[in-house]
């Protein structure tokens, strides 16, 4: 039996490219929803180009990038050059004929292409467009652009990320391209909810940078309201709660606890750490009884939070001194058994192979990709009573899917087609065609 | 395009979740989430225990003095949600508890797996008093496998979820720095978007289908799914990145992308190696000229891609040397006018100042009539032209809301609710 898909029948016009907009039209596949991800070959999606994921055994190409491939499946490739009349006109036939219009360009890309939400909203009236710029399509800075690390400085995540007296650690990797997908997402989903019920679309207007901020909130009311400045001593805190040493202050996370850290494991590599927290006296004596009762633990100096907090070098060295002998899942299993909140610190290698979790909820299922072969791809993080969210169908190859789309969805004929291909509309003529593409056109 | 006009008839205009009521029975893992809906103009009821929820108890506190009802964590988490108290492990609490769900569109609750099946509330229960009720179960791991009962916190979450093993320093910055979770309660940031977006989906089904279902959500899962490259670098090479200060985890060493300016602060330029081309550098020495800090780079000779090859550490000290002597300001805004996409490392202080955030209405006043004072909130994130987020009242202060909802909407006496809030069920 087939389940129903939460969002059959939507069909998504996506101009997104890089990450961000990809990893939101992700999910809206994964939902069901047909996503048409429209490229030129001569614009590669950077991800596309970026030769880092590709399998060592793989000639490198447009298709052979693996970050790509798992950014992208579930949806249909389809290639056209929005910047000729033909192309122009096609696209407009498009956008009559579709839900969503989604895009992660630079704030006067679409206008300047001659389908600004004024047009499309002329070409179907109740589109929904979601548009997903660094800093948004309106206001003074509109015309800024950001990558995920500069939309991560601008709203102060990478401040609030590191060592104090240290440079900032920031985040080691585009955190505002995956979350600022989530808000492409949400927006979508929202506006989709809305036309539902009041027959309307409409555009919104996302910026990934003040996205970054709305995940300051604590910090951000603390600075409105207390007056406090962020550039303080003994701040941000590492992995603790507080700096010992230096003045009592919030540190945005949660309930300020000790212990409250990394700590080295068995082994010595990387990625040999854990976490321990105790948010109570109670679990630090249960931590204390684990470790067996080390003479440096049952110090009166720590048996409440107050000195704990207080001598946190001095604890933090003697509970290192114990995980050091276990390795970090051995350390996790032997916590969490009697109830004290410990976890490995864990590396994409130990996610996809080691994590019993992830892999009794089934997070890393294989998946056939034309050039690629059979890949372990990422998974869904919900489970759906009547609609699973699922992993469909692999990436598209470069242009792929562009003749079965204008046959299906715009009725265009073979012939049409033909000479799409031989006048540039849908490849450049400069360019040789993969024997996919050669195949479907026969 | 977003105009003035459109802007000015939307702030009329009804938020997109108008009409959706959400029970929420969540803490810090879930709050998140329903403050997202509530902004957007749905009827979330937050449900507390007795005496309130335990996230009251989270600093910062207004004015460093701690009271349940100063919690400016709380505060943030909670705005436009009304608010009310209701013990379900009572007889009392579950009738209600019942009663409220038939009026429901969307269940979200925060539990350990299993506790509130055992009070005869999870989802099966609960479907049949309303078919129509979408139930999300948003927990560290998920209902099923051999975590899910694990004890868990933001920073645990960060250590498995991947986070950790990608934030770090080089060692010549720190030398045997550990894994760093960055800071701000993210792991519960994540595992709200992706509840919300399940949450949504399943909206978006029922508006079509009239069918309620249950979603079983893992903040464990979200957090693994949120580190980008790092997946797929291992699936498709086998290589495990390794942690760099302020720049993306990578198999290889890469150059640095923090730069200090004159004023002791950090900016970041997101490529490692600037990404030079000859156009870009002639630009970008152009405008180290006006300083009078271009060295050479305006030399001839730099308009080859094999002389700026050849000279990468030469142009990386050049560049160096202008961002220590120039204001982080002009640093960042500078090279954003000449096409870089760079960006400031800002504290809350140089952000709360930010023009472009002015005119998108990000700085929102919200009043809080007990102190007599309002407060600058963070806007939206996005603007809806047809539909707007609003914050629409200040969080709910404890049990605020038991007389408008038990007696104004279920049909409770006064009475009744007095005897219920003595035997400690609401």
């Amino acid at each position: 039996m087939t389940l129903p898909r939460a969002l059959a029948g939507v069909r998504v016009l996506d101009f997104t490219w890089v990450r961000a907009g990809p990893w939101a039209t992700r999910w809206l596949g994964s939902f069901g929803a047909d996503i048409i991800k429209i490229e030129w070959p001569e614009h590669l999606d950077i991800l596309r180009s970026n030769r880092t994921t590709i399998p060592p055994e793989i000639e490198p190409g447009p298709n052979a990038p693996g970050q790509f491939a798992d950014t992208n499946i579930n949806k249909l490739g389809l290639t056209i050059n929005v910047r000729t009349p033909r192309g122009l006109e096609l696209i407009k036939r498009l956008i009559t004929i579709s839900d969503v219009v989604i895009e992660n360009f630079s704030s006067r890309v679409m206008r300047n292409w001659g389908i600004g939400y004024d047009v499309m909203q002329q070409l179907k009236p109740d589109i929904i467009y979601v548009s997903m710029a660094g800093f948004g399509h309106t206001g003074p800075n509109h015309h800024y652009t950001t990558m995920g690390p500069s939309a991560q400085a601008l709203s102060g995540q990478t401040f609030l990320s590191g060592l104090p007296d240290k440079p900032p650690a920031g985040w080691g990797w585009s955190y505002l391209d995956d979350t600022g997908g989530m808000y492409g997402v949400m927006c979508v989903l929202t506006a989709l909810h809305h036309r539902h019920v009041t027959g309307q679309g409409q555009h919104v207007d996302l910026s990934q940078m003040t996205a970054g901020i709305t995940l300051t909130g604590s910090a951000f009311l603390d600075h409105t309201a207390n007056g406090r400045q962020a550039r303080r001593q003994g701040y941000p805190p590492g992995n603790r709660t507080a700096w010992p040493g230096t003045p009592p202050a919030p540190n945005y996370r949660g309930p300020t606890v000790a212990p409250h850290n990394a700590y080295r494991t068995k082994g010595g590599g990387h990625n040999d750490w854990c976490v321990i927290a105790c948010f109570s006296d109670r679990e630090w004596q249960t931590l204390v009884d684990l470790m067996g009762h080390p003479a440096w633990a049952t110090d009166a100096r720590f048996t409440q939070l107050s000195g704990r907090l207080q001598h946190q070098e001095d604890m933090d060295g003697g509970i290192e001194r114990w995980t050091q002998t276990l390795n970090k899942y051995e350390l996790t299993e032997k916590c969490q058994a009697v109830g004290v909140r410990a976890m490995p610190v864990q590396s994409a290698e130990d996610r996809v192979e080691h994590d019993p979790q992830l892999k009794a909820r089934g997070m890393y299922a294989e998946l056939e990709h034309p050039l690629l072969g059979r890949r372990k791809v990422q998974g869904v993080p919900f489970k759906f009573s009547k609609t699973p969210a699922e992993v469909r169908s692999p990436a598209p190859l470069i242009g792929q899917h562009t003749p079965q789309v204008l046959q299906e969805t715009l009725g265009l004929s073979l012939q049409e087609i033909r000479e799409g291909y031989a006048d540039g509309t849908f490849w450049p003529k400069s360019m040789p065609l993969y024997a996919y593409i050669e195949e479907a056109l026969r | 395009m977003t105009d003035g006009t459109n802007a000015v008839t939307a702030d009329r205009l009804p938020g997109p979740l108008t009409g959706l009521r959400v029970l929420e029975l969540a803490d810090e893992k879930g709050q998140f989430c329903a403050k997202l809906m509530a902004d957007l103009g749905a009827d979330v009821v937050k449900i507390e225990p007795p005496g309130g929820q335990q996230t009251r108890a989270v600093g910062p506190f207004l004015d460093d003095i701690p009271h349940r009802e100063r919690s400016l964590s709380f505060w943030h988490y909670n705005t436009s949600k009304r608010g009310i108290t209701l013990n379900p492990e009572t007889v009392e609490g579950k009738e209600l508890f019942r009663r409220l769900v038939t009026t429901a569109d969307v269940l979200l609750e925060t539990f350990p797996p299993g506790y509130m099946p055992s009070l005869g509330l999870g989802y099966d229960e609960l479907s049949p008093l309303n078919p129509r009720l979408i139930m999300c179960s948003l927990t560290p791991f998920g209902q099923t496998g051999p975590w899910r009962d694990y004890q868990t916190s933001d920073l645990l979450q960060l250590a498995a979820g991947g986070q950790m093993g990608c934030c770090g320093y080089d060692p010549e910055d720190v030398p045997d720095a550990p894994p760093i979770a960055p800071g701000g309660g993210n792991a519960w940031h994540i595992g709200s978007h992706f509840a919300y977006i399940a949450i949504m989906a399943a909206v978006c089904y029922r508006d079509v289908s009239g069918e309620g279902q249950y979603i079983d959500a893992s903040v464990h899962e979200a957090c693994a799914l949120t580190t980008e490259g790092a997946v797929p670098t291992y699936i498709y090479t086998g290589n495990v990145v390794q942690r760099h200060t302020g720049r993306a985890a990578a198999v290889e060493k890469s150059e640095p992308t923090q730069f200090i300016t004159r004023d002791r602060a950090w900016l970041n330029t997101t490529r490692s190696g600037f990404n030079l081309t000859a156009a870009r550098l002639r630009r970008l020495a152009e405008w180290m000229d006006q300083y009078g800090l271009a060295q050479d780079l305006l030399d001839e000779k730099y308009q080859s891609t094999a002389t700026i090859q050849a000279n990468v550490p030469h142009i990386a000290a050049a560049l160096e040397h202008f961002f220590a002597n120039i204001p982080l300001e002009d640093a960042w805004r500078g090279g954003q006018e000449i096409g870089m996409p760079w960006g400031a490392i800002r504290s809350m202080a140089e952000i709360v100042h930010d023009p472009h955030l002015g005119e998108r209405g990000f700085f929102v006043e919200v009043e809080h009539p007990e102190v007599g004072r309002s407060f600058t909130y963070p806007g939206p994130a996005a603007l809806y032209n047809r539909s707007p987020w609003r914050i629409s009242r200040r969080a709910p202060l404890i049990g605020e809301h038991n007389y408008e909802v038990f007696c104004g909407e279920l049909g409770l006496s006064k009475a009744d609710l007095a005897i219920l809030a003595e035997s400690g069920a609401v």
